[in-house]
């Protein structure tokens, strides 16, 4: 599955502009320092937090895309440095619960 | 004894060195106490020392050496080459440690041929590959990452394990951003030799008081403003002491806290 194929899938906007490129399973946090800890090379990261900072956390542990949940805006500040760095931001309309549940029925990222 | 001479047996290099790397000098002196360097240094000598801080340059001036040689690869990053400059003096690095630095000076004082292959453990000779210098600014949530992100990227251009890179990566990331939520502003140095990546953090700030409590997992002091930006889960310090190698923390209250964060290559 790839970030492309999952933006039909579940219905995310793209908001920076990044290279689509495979996804291998998905980390939940809005803590910066668990992101740190837990999420993989390749992961899908979910958040509410739209700051700046979650740019260069994205890029440090190489997520593939990071997606901002609850349909919340996400600041053109973010957006830019997002698409400086080639980090995939997209945005998803619904709340994170029910994101992951989509994502849960899709099944196994792995390849 | 040839200031040039004990550079050679060394291998140092020069920081700072005027005109005066012609120069003698009659004395060695191996300090890293200050004190003891007013106390009981003698005028025209060489100061070795693991101190690099323009405090150790100055400590030489008052005692009247001619230079000061740092140990095991360290320079001061404090501008200390300026003071060094308009007081003539020369500053050298070396990459060996106390006891074999004065072990290849005592040789020059007798009068013997130097002959230094490395040794085994490889730290003579090791050669700086690559030398970084960031500044992070404390309270700056708008460019916090930027230089964790910086240093990244020049560890991936010179070719160094993906994992190995994220490990710096990570611990960096948790080492910068104590500054923008802990401290006032930091100077970042990263160092990279074939063996090892060194990254030190030196921060000017409140410090840490108890170091050990800093160390756990979930102790945090962050504000609720901070937590709400995703941050003060007391996750950063046991982040970087999982991701790297050795960690060393030395802080002093009302002064600041230094990192000394190292990855074996
Ligand atoms: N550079 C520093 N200067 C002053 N205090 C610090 C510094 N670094 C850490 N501390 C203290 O140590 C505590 C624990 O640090 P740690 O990085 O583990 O967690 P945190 O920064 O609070 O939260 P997180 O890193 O999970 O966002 C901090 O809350 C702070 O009180
Ligand atoms: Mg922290």
């Amino acid at each position: 599955m790839t970030t492309k194929d999952l933006i039909d899938k579940i219905g995310l906007r793209p908001l920076s502009t990044f290279e689509h490129r495979e996804v291998n399973g998905v980390f939940v946090s809005d803590m910066l320092s668990d992101v740190m800890a837990g999420a993989k090379s390749g992961n899908l990261w979910l958040t509410v937090q739209t700051h700046k900072s979650i740019v260069p956390a994205a890029n440090l542990v190489d997520v593939a895309a990071v997606i901002v949940t609850g349909g919340k805006e996400v600041p053109q500040e973010t957006i830019d440095i997002a698409s400086k760095y080639n980090i995939a931001i997209m945005v998803s309309d619904l709340p994170t619960f029910e994101l992951v549940g989509k994502l849960y029925a899709l099944g196994s990222f792995a390849k | 004894m040839e200031i040039s001479k004990i550079k050679d047996a060394l291998e140092a290099v020069i920081i700072e060195a005027n005109d005066t790397l012609e120069g003698t000098v009659e004395h060695i002196y191996a300090s890293d106490l200050m004190s003891d360097v007013l106390a009981f240094g003698k005028p025209n000598s060489i100061l070795l020392t693991g101190l690099a801080t323009r405090q150790a340059v100055i400590s030489a001036h008052m005692a009247e050496f001619k230079g000061v040689v740092f140990i095991r690869g360290k320079r001061p990053k404090d501008g200390s080459d300026h003071f060094a400059r308009d007081h003539h003096m020369v500053l050298l690095s070396t990459q060996l440690d106390m006891y074999d630095a004065c072990l290849r000076v005592e040789a020059v004082k007798r009068g013997e041929p130097q002959n230094h292959e490395p040794d085994a453990t490889g730290t003579v000779n090791e050669e700086l590959l690559l030398c970084r210098e960031l500044i992070i600014q404390g309270s700056d949530f708008a460019s916090a990452g930027m230089a964790s992100t910086e240093i990244k990227s020049v560890l991936k251009t010179i070719g160094l394990d993906p994992k190995l890179v994220r490990r710096v990566a990570i611990s960096t990331y948790e080492g910068e951003m104590n500054v923008v939520m802990h401290a006032i502003r930091a100077r970042v140095v990263l160092s990279v030799t074939p063996r090892i990546i060194e990254v030190v953090i030196a921060d000017e700030g409140k410090g840490i008081p108890d170091v050990n409590l800093a160390m756990q997992e979930g102790y945090t002091t962050a504000t609720e403003e901070m937590r709400a930006m995703g941050f003060g889960s007391g996750m950063g310090l046991p982040n970087i002491r999982r991701n790297a190698d050795e960690l060393l923390i030395n802080s002093e209250v009302g002064k600041g806290t230094t990192l000394v964060m190292r990855f074996t290559i």
